[in-house]
């Protein structure tokens, strides 16, 4: 079982190294990670289990109480490996418009998207020229060379102007809430963590800016019943088809209302890596579609969707 | 620490006053901004987590009571215009209810004590596209001033509770943004302090992929130019 794991599992396994130092506790927290997991949908989950194994069979996971107090340092390191993801996931978005796949959506939509991908961009460059001064190094943060996305709905993103604004959503989302999940950690840090928490703070609101704007885009160019804000105890258990949201926005127990609309819920670190592990894998290297896999299979209908509507 | 008993307040408890709190405020915001003549009190905002939350709570009633006077107007007909409006305005207003229960005795001020200019919030509301520029400006302001105050807080509960905030402010900017055909980035013609003005300690980096920090005295000159608050503003935060 082990060598299945490192074997077929290697980059999952190195991606959430780091969470598998620091992740907290068994038995319910487990359950909870687990329960989150399956809001991601049916599609993926086969994937996500095997991830939520490694989470919580890692050796050290019981040793502590709660998720670890990340360093500036590594609160960098984790942000710039989730900006490498989205600039990447735009970049393929512009080429997949290039090469005619965009046909359906407007010039102005196509130049959101384009803006979008810059603003990711400039966000990888300068973390990178920030990095090296909290004693890390831009290049050791790598991302696949083709990122599983399809693993987000079980089938390719980039295939239609639907699903793409959809995983676009997920993504800008979770990206707010990634940013949010860190600003704890980077207060805790004093004056070593100031100036990483202000990028994190000058970032985290253009992501939701890009969120805001995925979603009226969802809600103009599809009629889809969405808005640019997160809805009153928005759906995260559906299938992956309606979905509003891939995290665990509604968190319970804190004084912070979060299942309300007025206020937009975080993810931790280990939370973000166990919803981001299996794109963070290498994508089978076919241009045509996928043949099925079971991790692809689970999803009914949704597979049978004409593949290239634009 | 009252602050933190506050803030163990259950949140069942913060949900029933957000229920009964909205009507109240949106109602008790707008007679105070359409008539009040008077410069209001003025209103003392220490440099510390309580000024900080008192400071985000003044430029919340700000935005409600725009909301609230944009939805009076009539200027606003388009349905999905009107229910953006409508939404963010309910939103602002749980930010209130939710700093009130925060802060509980050591708020500043209450609504009551807020006095607007007619003849300035008059202007702002003058027709659907003054009033969503307006908007965009308000909600852009929000995210700046949520921003330049992240650095200075120093609960942990807080800092969280203002990201949980400062998003769905960033969202409210990018919504009407979006509404008017803007970008719902802010480009660099649309920033509302200069990069030479910009405390380059806050703002590693700048630009339209950035949410630059502000001071709360720069958000309070902002404040100022939009001639909507009457009350005179002061205190170590804003200095």
């Amino acid at each position: 079982m082990k060598i299945y794991f490192n074997s077929i599992f290697y980059p999952i396994n190195q991606a959430l190294r780091p969470v598998i130092v620091k992740i907290t506790a068994l038995g319910d927290r487990c359950d909870q990670q687990i329960k989150q997991m399956q809001r991601l949908g049916r599609t993926i989950a086969l994937a996500l289990p095997l991830a939520m194994l490694l989470l919580c069979a890692g050796p050290i996971a019981a040793a502590q109480a709660q998720e670890a107090v990340l360093t500036p340092r590594q609160v960098t390191e984790y942000a710039l490996t989730l900006e490498k993801l989205e600039a990447d996931f735009y970049r393929r978005a512009v080429t997949a418009a290039q090469s005619g796949g965009l046909s359906g959506v407007p010039q102005a939509a196509k130049d959101i998207i384009v803006s979008y991908g810059q603003d990711e961009a400039q966000h990888v460059a300068d973390l990178s020229a920030v990095l090296p001064s909290l004693g890390g190094n831009p290049d050791m943060v790598v991302i696949p060379t083709n990122p599983n996305y399809a693993a987000i709905l079980g089938r390719d993103p980039f295939a239609n102007p639907a699903d793409f604004l959809l995983v676009g959503q997920y993504v800008e989302d979770l990206g707010v809430a990634a940013y949010k999940g860190q600003v704890q950690n980077l207060l805790a840090a004093g004056e070593a963590g100031k100036t990483v928490l202000a990028a994190a703070l000058e970032i985290h609101s253009v992501e939701a800016r890009h969120a805001a704007g995925v979603r009226f885009l969802r809600q103009t160019l599809l009629g889809a019943d969405v808005r640019p804000w997160i809805s009153e105890n928005a759906r995260t258990k559906q299938n992956a088809s309606s979905v509003e949201v891939i995290y665990n926005e509604n968190r319970m127990g804190s004084p912070i209302p979060f299942s309300s609309d007025a206020f937009d819920g975080y993810a931790t670190q280990s939370e973000v890596l166990a919803l981001v592990g299996p794109i963070l894998t290498e994508a089978p290297q076919t241009s045509q579609p996928r043949p099925q896999t079971p991790s692809n299979q689970g999803g009914s209908t949704e597979n049978n969707a004409p593949r290239a509507l634009w | 620490m009252k602050q933190h008993r506050s803030l163990s307040a259950s949140r069942r408890g913060l949900i029933k006053w957000g229920l009964l709190g909205f009507g109240g405020l949106m109602i008790a915001a707008l007679p105070k901004a359409v008539s009040a003549q008077s410069s209001g009190r003025t209103i003392t905002f220490s440099a510390d987590d309580v000024g900080i939350l008192n400071f985000a709570l003044l430029l919340e009633e700000l935005e409600a009571a725009f909301y609230a006077a944009a939805v009076d107007s009539g200027q606003i007909s388009d349905s999905m215009e009107l229910e953006y409006v409508q939404v963010l305005g309910a939103q602002e207003a749980a930010h209130v209810t939710f700093l009130r229960s925060v802060l509980g005795d050591q708020v500043l001020f209450e609504t009551a004590d807020l006095s607007f200019n007619s003849s300035g919030l008059n202007a702002v509301l003058s027709d659907r596209s003054t009033i969503l520029n307006t908007a965009v400006t308000l909600e852009d302001l929000g995210v700046h001033a949520y921003n330049g105050a992240g650095p200075s807080l120093t609960n942990p509960t807080f800092i969280l509770a203002a990201g949980s905030i400062v998003s769905v402010e960033a969202r409210h900017a990018g919504g009407v943004r979006a509404l008017l055909g803007r970008s719902t980035t802010q480009p660099d013609s649309d920033r509302l302090v200069s990069d030479d003005d910009l405390v380059a300690s806050l703002n590693p980096f700048k630009g339209q992929a950035y949410d630059e920090l502000y001071t709360p005295g720069q958000v309070v000159a902002i404040v100022g130019s939009l001639g909507i608050l009457n009350n005179p503003i002061n205190g170590a935060l804003v200095a």
